[in-house]
């Protein structure tokens, strides 16, 4: 029969009944966030009367402004030769991926927080949910973008294939800084009030609807964001295969803070809900 | 029974809580900070400013099939007890250790979708608990039909009453069989028929080898379910017994504070609005004390502004929550009170009460109206019985089966 023990001792002084007790969580979270996934994508449609148009119209709407935009030669930026809106499309694209990641941990469990505090059930869960939903977005403005690629007569190459790869990290990226915007932005409101502000600056020194300036270009390059957003980019659009340079420092940095921060809120767990 | 462990085991529990916001928020940081430095910066048995103990040194022990009732007033920390049961939070003091799957019913609303029908609501409620739609599936015929729900099942959980939404929560809860199950006053909102429906769940869960620890306000429902309780006053332990007991107990302790020791002496109240008042009601017994079987006497003592005619006066025996009246007499025949302090009396020949603690109330009334001149124990306090057995057998099938009475029987064979 299975024995549990709770105890005021951190859990660090028995990091392995930790990492068992996080494992076993960590089964069941498939579950969970398969239902509420699914409840996610009802509950959007339930009471709308477009439905899962709705899932499609927000890139559309966003494809569509920057190609008229673009044809109207408004923004005259320098983008190599692929035509400069489906240079933004695809840049805004990855932006909101890595945004809507970074955003998910705080936003699905600020809302469960009545459920949390009441039923014992994986955090993770509802985190996992919420990025199947950020994941489903990423599919679809893809499938947009790919409409807007073969209406600009952008060929498509086999580093296509590398796409996912480079989404991944940047999504990966998304959720390891959101575990700590989560952990801390549970107790102190000042964290999404900051990370609004701070979202905005981002965007302006990350290479999103322009290419990387050569003068500052090392500055920009710090930024994390960068090289992930780059390189995915150069794989949709220009089939360069070879990733950017940083690429795999930071995706391996990636994956070290998404371990770190998620057992760090593990950690943080029980004396958040003491608190909501 | 007993030689089996416990299935769960507390030992000197506590649990602080801050009740200043921002220190909280503060606390909460470096107590996180501490989690990953063992050894450093938490300091758990020592208060720190604005923190109080929710929950301080409670110790109990539940095994298999006992159900343990968690009595006390609002925040007496009984929510805290569950939470840390659960697994919630973290204890700052003390141990606790459970043997096998724990199951909760606490705010039984939580988790459900308004916009979700009952039906998808049941996979989904039943995922937050651990169990899979592959596991779902088939309890899915017996949790509808346990809900009572009927054709409501297809409906949006939106249109549901409160009570509709504890039959939906508690009937997928009541199929997932976990062995320790806690239920936090969830039955309060749901009706009789879905009550006594969760009551008999209970107790063939019990019988079923499961156990529960059950927060109640309701005493009935402790006294169906539950063989022990525990008594918990500001958070510590106050009384541990059987359940009976510990109800007692903690009427006992409520009638203490509103004591009619309290309220204004009889005399001052009276005047021409109130022309009779009780002044005092007490049964004695013919030796020591009260004891079951044996000869009793009522005595009521009233004061009187003026006399009154064609009136009437009655007892009623109360258990000891003044929730139900287990038997009573008026007098038959109008009679008169006189002018002045007197004394009315009455025999009982054989008191028909188990041993055991019960409440006195009398009335005067007006013979024609039927309406009370004097009330004694319902705006004020009782008067208190205890009703004394020595102990053996007899005495112990009275508590186990809460035998209130016992019957004047001639058996013929």
């Amino acid at each position: 029969m299975k024995e549990t023990i709770y105890s005021s001792r951190a859990s660090l002084h028995a990091p392995r009944a930790f990492l068992r007790q996080v494992r076993e969580d960590a089964r069941v979270v498939y579950h969970i966030s398969g239902q509420l996934f699914v409840r996610n994508l009802k509950v959007q449609v339930r009471q709308s009367l477009l439905g899962y148009a709705w899932m499609l119209l927000p890139p559309l709407a966003v494809a569509l402004v920057w190609v008229l935009l673009g044809r109207a030669r408004v923004l005259n930026i320098e983008s190599g030769p692929v035509p400069y809106p489906v240079f933004v499309l695809a840049g805004v694209f990855l932006w909101q991926g890595f945004v809507e990641a970074l955003n998910c941990p705080l936003q699905q469990l600020s809302a469960s927080k009545a459920t949390l505090a009441k039923v014992r059930v994986p955090h993770e869960a509802f985190v996992a949910a919420g990025m199947g939903v950020v994941g489903f977005n990423c599919l679809v403005r893809l499938l947009v973008l790919l409409g807007a690629m073969l209406w600009a007569g952008v060929p498509f190459t086999s580093a296509l294939a590398l796409v996912p790869l480079g989404l991944a990290a940047l999504l990966g990226l998304g959720l390891a800084l959101g575990w700590l915007v989560a952990l801390l932005g549970l107790l102190y409101a000042d964290i999404p009030n900051a990370l609004a502000v701070g979202l905005n600056l981002w965007f302006l020194v990350t290479p999103v609807v322009y290419v990387l300036p050569a003068q500052y270009g090392r500055l920009l390059s710090l930024n994390p964001v960068t090289p992930l957003l780059t390189t995915t980019r150069s794989w949709l659009l220009a089939g360069t295969v070879a990733p950017g340079p940083g690429f795999w420092l930071v995706a391996a940095l990636t994956g070290l803070a998404l371990g770190t921060n998620w057992l760090a809120y593990r950690l943080a767990q029980p004396h958040l809900i003491a608190r909501f | 029974m007993s030689a089996s462990p416990p299935l769960v085991t507390v030992r000197n529990l506590s649990k602080k809580f801050c009740t200043h916001l921002r220190s909280s928020l503060w606390y909460g940081l470096r107590d996180i900070v501490a989690e990953a430095l063992p050894g450093r910066l938490r300091q758990p048995h020592r208060l720190r400013r604005a923190e109080f103990w929710s929950l301080q040194d409670v110790s109990f022990e539940l095994r298999r099939g006992e159900a343990l009732a968690i009595i006390g007033d609002n925040g007496a920390g009984k929510s805290t007890l569950l939470k840390l049961l659960n697994g919630l939070i973290k204890p700052d003091a003390g141990t606790i250790r459970i043997l096998g799957r724990v199951g909760a019913l606490i705010e039984l609303g939580v988790g459900l979708d308004p916009l979700l029908s009952g039906r998808e609501n049941i996979f989904l409620r039943a995922s937050l608990l651990g169990v899979s739609q592959g596991q779902v599936a088939p309890l899915l015929p017996a949790i509808i039909d346990f809900t009572g729900l009927g054709s409501a099942i297809e409906m949006p959980v939106q249109f549901y009453s409160s009570g509709m939404v504890s039959r939906l929560a508690y009937a997928v809860a009541a199929h997932l069989h976990p062995d320790v199950l806690l239920v936090d006053e969830v039955l309060a909102v749901g009706d009789f028929d879905f009550q006594r429906k969760c009551i008999h769940h209970m107790m063939s869960y019990l019988a079923g080898g499961g156990s529960i620890i059950l927060v109640s306000h309701q005493p009935h429902h402790i006294q169906s379910v539950c063989q022990r309780g525990l008594v918990l006053e500001k958070g510590q332990l106050a009384f541990s017994g059987t359940a009976v007991e510990a109800l007692d107990y903690y009427f006992g302790q409520q009638l203490a504070l509103g004591s009619p020791a309290d309220a204004a002496p009889a005399a001052e109240a009276l005047n021409e609005l109130k022309p009779v008042v009780i002044e005092e009601v007490r049964m004695t017994g013919a030796g020591t004390g009260l004891c079951p079987g044996a000869a009793a006497t009522i005595q009521l003592t009233y004061h009187a502004l003026r006399s009154v005619q064609q009136v009437s006066w009655g007892f009623y025996l109360y258990t000891n929550d003044g929730q139900v009246c287990i038997g009573g007499a008026f007098h038959p025949t109008p009679t008169r009170i006189s002018e002045g302090q007197h004394v009315l009396r009455c025999q009982l020949a054989r008191l028909p009460l188990t041993a055991g603690n019960y409440l006195l109330r009398a009335a005067i009334f007006d013979c024609n109206s039927l309406q009370p001149l004097a009330l004694f124990g319902w705006e004020n306090a009782p008067g208190r019985l205890q009703v004394e057995a020595a102990t053996s057998l007899e005495k112990n099938s009275h508590k186990l089966l809460n035998q209130l009475t016992i019957l004047d029987v001639e058996w013929n064979h």
